[in-house]
C-alpha cells in the first residue's frame, strides 16, 4: 500500500474525511494556543549578578546513564560547594546540567546554545559528545573537560581545547601490562589477549597498548571482539581458553565486563583479567555475582573514605558512599574551578584565558584523588601517568599499587 | 479568470512543476522565508534549521530509491559515512578544496552504493533489506579500521570551505552554501522522476515483471537507482562532515539509516515533497520535545529525570500514531488540506 500511486482527489470518502479533519482541526487550535500561552509565562527570563557560565553536559537517563549520573553528580556537588563558599573570587559559577542522554544530535544542538550563551568552558562526558564536538571547540575555543579519556585527545597539536583528568586508556593499558609483568615469576613469555568491541572507545588504546606489550616481552594471542551490548561471550572466552592465554586485557564498560568474567567462569578460564577505567567499578560485584574475584581495573581516583587529605572535604558534603566515578567528576570539577581562579587573576575570563591557565598547570595537587599531581603544558595535555591498579575482592575493590609510568614524549597521543 | 478545476490542454502543461499561480506564491514565499531565516533565529535553532537542509537531501535521495524505485536500503547512514570520510580524506588530507572534496564524495558513494546495490538484482523486499544492512555493517568496519585514510578510531577534523579568501566559517554564512546545494538538489530529484529514467524506476516499483516485458533494463535501472540515491547520501554525508568540522564513525551508525527510512516513511513515500517534510518532522520533533521536557522541567522540578527519560518513549509513539492515522504520509495529509482549502467554504 505504500508504494501505491496517490487515490484520485474528490470523492465521496475523502470529503467525509475533510469534514471530520475541519472539527478536529478546530480543536487542535484550541490546544495550540493553550500550549502557547503556558510556555510564554513558563519563559521568563532569569535575573542574575555577575556569574561565570559554564556549560555540563551529562549522560544521566542514556545507554551510560549508569556511570554518567555519579560523574555529573560529583561535577556539581563541587560545583554548589565552591558557589557556596565564595564562588571565583566573589563571582557565581552559573552551571546548568543538561541531559543530553547520550544523543550527539541534542549534544550539538545544545552545544549551540552554550555558544549563543558565550560559555566559557564546558564539562562534558563520554566519547559520543567528545567526538561530535572535538571539531567545534577547538575552533570556538571553548575548553572541553571530558571523561572520555582516549589518548587521541591528548596531542595539544591536534586538539588544542580538549582536556580531561585521568590516565588516558592506553596509558590505563600501558600501566596494567607494566604491572603484571612486574609480578610475572615464571620463566616462559606471558600470553596476552585483548577483549574489546568494535567501538572508537574499544579500539583506541590497542595499537600503543600491543607495541609495550611486545616490547615488555609479552606473547600476543590476538584479538577477541565483546560487543558493548553483548550478554554471552562464550565463543570468544572459549577461544581465550584454547590459546591457554594468561592474561586478558578486557576494554569495554561494567556491563559487558560482568558479562565476560561471568562466562570466564562458566568455562573454567585460569585467565587474569584486568580491565580499562570504565569496565570495572562498585558495581561489578552485583553483575557479575563473584565471577568477578580477583579481576583488576586501572582506576583513575582514590575510593570514596580513603585516608587522603582531599577525601575529608568530600566525604563532608557528601555523606552517602560514592563510586569512583563520582569521585573523578568531583576532581574534574575541582581542575576546572581552580583553572577558573587562576584565569579571573589575571584578567578577564575567556576560553582562550581558561585554557592558558589550564595549561599552567604542574604539579597541581588533588589531596590524593587522583593517583598522581596534574600537570598540563601547552604541548602535552596529558595530566599524569599514574594509575591505581586495583583489584576485586570479596566484593571490594582494593588498592594493588600505584603504578607510575615514564612521560615519554612518543606516546603522546596514542 | 481562474476557472473551477484544473484545466490542461497540452502535455507541457500537464507536466510543469508548479502547476497553479497560488503553488507559483507559495514555493516563492517559502525560498523567501529559507533565505531571511538565518537572520531569524539564531544559534541552536539555525543549526537546527543547517541540519534539516542536509537531512532533505539525504531524505530525497533514499526516497528515490525506496519510494520510486521500490527497493528498501538500510545502508544510507553508512553511505553518508562514505561521502563524510571522501571529502574528509580529500579536503584535510590531500588538502584539496571542499569544492572537489563534495562531489567527488558524491561520486565515491554512488560508485559504492551501486556495489552494494549489486544483490538487489535478485532479492527484494525485506531480503534486499538486510543485504543492504550487510552493507551498513561492513563500510562501519571499514571506518573504524582503515586507519590511514579514516583516522581509525579518532576520526579526521575537516574545514569548513572556501572561496577566493572567503571562509564560510559560521554557521549562517554555511546555512546558505547547504541551501543552494540542497535547492539544486530537489529540482534535480523532482526532474529525474518525471524523465524516462524515473518513469522506468517507477514501472519496477509497481511491478517489476510488467516492467521487464515492456523493456527496461531491470539490472540497469536498479543499479542506477542505488547509484543516484548514494550520490545523494554522499553530497549530504560530505556536508555533514564539514558542518560538524569533525567525522568520525560514531555518527554513521544504523541508528541515521533507520532514523532516513523513517523520515521518508513518515513523510510520504514516492513523493519528493513528502522526503522534505518527513527531514522536517524528523528533525524538529526531538527539538520540540527536549524543550517541552525542559519547561515541564521548571513547571514539575521532581519529574525532571522522569520526563527526560519519557521523552524517547513520546518520540515513538508519536511516530506510531501518525503510521496508524496518516499511514500515506505528511504529503497526503497536505494534499488533503489542500483540497479542503480549494473548495472552501462549498465542500459538498
Amino acid at each position: 500500500m505504500p508504494f501505491g500511486v496517490p487515490e484520485a482527489e474528490g470523492n465521496a470518502v475523502t470529503n467525509h474525511k475533510i469534514r471530520e479533519g475541519k472539527e478536529k482541526m478546530k480543536k487542535m487550535m484550541k490546544i495550540a494556543s493553550m500550549v502557547a500561552a503556558l510556555a510564554m509565562v513558563l519563559s521568563g527570563a532569569a535575573f542574575s549578578a555577575e556569574t561565570i557560565k559554564v556549560g555540563h553536559l551529562a549522560d544521566l537517563t542514556g545507554p551510560t546513564g549508569d556511570v554518567g549520573k555519579p560523574y555529573a553528580e560529583g561535577v556539581q556537588a563541587y560545583k554548589n560547594y565552591i558557589n557556596a563558599h565564595g564562588g571565583i573570587n566573589g563571582k557565581q559559577i552559573e552551571m546548568q546540567m543538561f541531559d543530553y542522554a547520550y544523543d550527539k544530535n541534542k549534544a550539538v544542538n545544545q552545544y549551540k546554545k552554550y555558544k549563543e550563551d558565550k560559555v566559557v568552558v564546558i564539562e562534558g562526558w563520554g566519547t559520543g559528545d567528545t567526538e561530535a564536538l572535538t571539531g567545534f571547540v577547538n575552533i570556538d575555543k571553548i575548553p572541553y573537560i571530558s571523561a572520555s579519556y582516549s589518548a587521541h585527545l591528548t596531542d595539544a597539536k591536534k586538539t588544542p581545547y580538549n582536556f580531561f583528568c585521568a590516565a588516558d586508556y592506553t596509558t590505563a593499558l600501558r600501566a596494567g601490562l607494566k604491572y603484571l609483568k612486574d609480578d610475572w615469576k615464571e620463566k616462559r613469555a606471558p600470553k596476552i589477549v585483548f577483549i574489546y568491541p568494535n567501538h572508537p572507545y574499544g579500539i583506541a588504546p590497542i595499537k600503543g597498548g600491543k607495541e609495550y606489550a611486545k616490547e615488555l616481552g609479552f606473547e600476543i594471542l590476538g584479538d577477541e571482539n565483546v560487543d558493548l551490548k553483548a550478554i554471552e561471550a562464550n565463543s570468544q572466552l572459549l577461544s581465550v581458553k584454547n590459546k591457554g592465554a594468561d592474561f586478558a586485557w578486557i576494554g569495554g564498560t561494567t556491563n559487558s565486563t560482568a558479562v565476560i568474567l561471568k562466562d570466564a567462569k562458566k568455562l573454567g578460564l585460569k585467565t587474569k583479567f584486568f580491565s580499562n577505567i570504565w569496565g570495572i567499578d562498585e558495581s561489578t560485584p552485583k553483575l557479575a555475582g563473584g565471577a568477578e574475584e580477583g579481576a583488576l581495573v586501572m582506576a583513575g581516583s582514590a575510593r570514596y573514605g580513603d585516608k587522603v587529605p582531599g577525601m575529608t572535604l568530600l566525604t563532608s558534603v557528601e555523606k552517602t558512599p560514592q563510586v569512583t566515578h563520582y569521585i573523578r567528576g568531583w576532581v574534574s570539577m575541582m581542575v576546572l574551578v581552580e583553572a577558573l581562579k587562576r584565569a579571573d587573576k589575571k584578567g578577564p575570563i575567556t576560553g582562550e584565558t581558561v585554557k592558558a591557565a589550564l595549561e599552567t598547570f604542574k604539579d597541581y595537587d588533588t589531596g590524593g584523588l587522583t593517583p598522581a599531581k596534574i600537570t598540563f603544558t601547552s604541548t602535552d595535555h596529558r595530566p599524569f601517568t599514574s594509575v591505581n591498579v586495583m583489584e576485586m575482592q570479596k566484593g571490594k575493590l582494593v588498592i594493588k599499587k600505584t603504578m607510575d609510568l615514564p612521560r615519554k614524549a612518543e606516546w603522546l597521543g596514542l | 479568470m481562474h476557472y473551477c478545476g484544473d484545466f490542461r490542454t497540452t502535455y507541457e502543461k500537464d507536466i510543469e512543476i508548479l502547476q497553479t499561480p497560488t503553488t507559483r506564491f507559495g514555493v516563492a514565499a517559502f525560498l523567501a522565508f529559507l533565505v531571511v531565516f538565518p537572520f531569524l533565529v539564531k544559534g541552536e535553532y539555525l543549526w537546527v534549521g543547517l541540519q534539516i537542509l542536509i537531512a532533505v537531501i539525504g531524505a530525497v535521495g533514499l526516497n528515490i530509491l525506496t519510494g520510486y524505485t521500490g527497493q528498501i536500503s538500510l545502508g544510507q547512514g553508512a553511505f553518508f559515512g562514505v561521502g563524510a570520510y571522501t571529502t574528509a580524506y580529500i579536503t584535510a588530507k590531500m588538502g584539496l578544496s571542499f569544492w572537489v572534496g563534495v562531489p567527488a564524495a558524491g561520486l565515491v558513494t554512488a560508485a559504492a552504493g551501486m556495489v552494494f546495490g549489486i544483490p538487489s538484482l535478485r532479492l527484494k523486499g525485506l531480503y534486499l533489506a538486510i543485504a543492504t544492512l550487510a552493507s551498513q555493517f561492513i563500510l562501519e568496519w571499514v571506518f573504524l579500521r582503515w586507519e590511514p585514510v579514516t583516522g581509525g578510531s579518532f576520526g579526521i577534523i575537516v574545514p569548513r570551505p572556501s572561496i577566493g579568501g572567503y571562509v564560510f566559517d559560521t554557521d549562517r554564512s554555511y546555512y546558505y552554501l547547504v541551501l543552494a546545494i540542497t535547492v539544486v538538489m530537489v529540482l534535480f530529484a523532482v526532474n529525474i522522476v518525471r524523465t524516462r529514467t524515473g518513469r522506468a524506476f517507477m514501472a519496477i516499483r509497481d511491478h517489476y515483471i510488467s516492467a521487464e516485458i515492456m523493456g527496461i533494463n531491470l539490472f540497469r535501472y536498479r543499479i542506477l537507482s542505488f547509484g543516484i540515491s548514494s550520490f545523494y547520501a554522499g553530497v549530504a554525508g560530505a556536508l555533514l562532515g564539514h558542518s560538524l568540522k569533525f567525522v568520525t564513525s560514531e555518527q554513521f551508525n544504523l541508528g541515521l539509516s533507520v532514523t532516513y527510512l523513517a523520515m521518508i516513511i513518515i513523510g510520504g513515500l514516492g513523493s519528493i515533497l513528502g522526503s522534505i517534510y518527513g527531514a522536517v518532522f524528523m528533525i524538529l520533533l526531538p527539538k520540540i520535545l527536549t524543550v517541552l521536557t525542559g519547561k515541564l522541567t521548571l513547571l514539575i522540578p521532581g519529574a525532571a529525570g522522569l520526563a527526560i527519560a519519557m521523552e524517547q518513549g513520546v518520540f515513538g509513539i508519536i511516530i506510531i500514531l501518525f503510521l496508524i492515522f496518516e499511514p500515506d504520509g505528511l504529503a497526503h495529509r497536505w494534499k488533503m488540506i489542500k483540497a479542503y482549502w480549494k473548495l472552501y467554504p462549498f465542500s459538498y
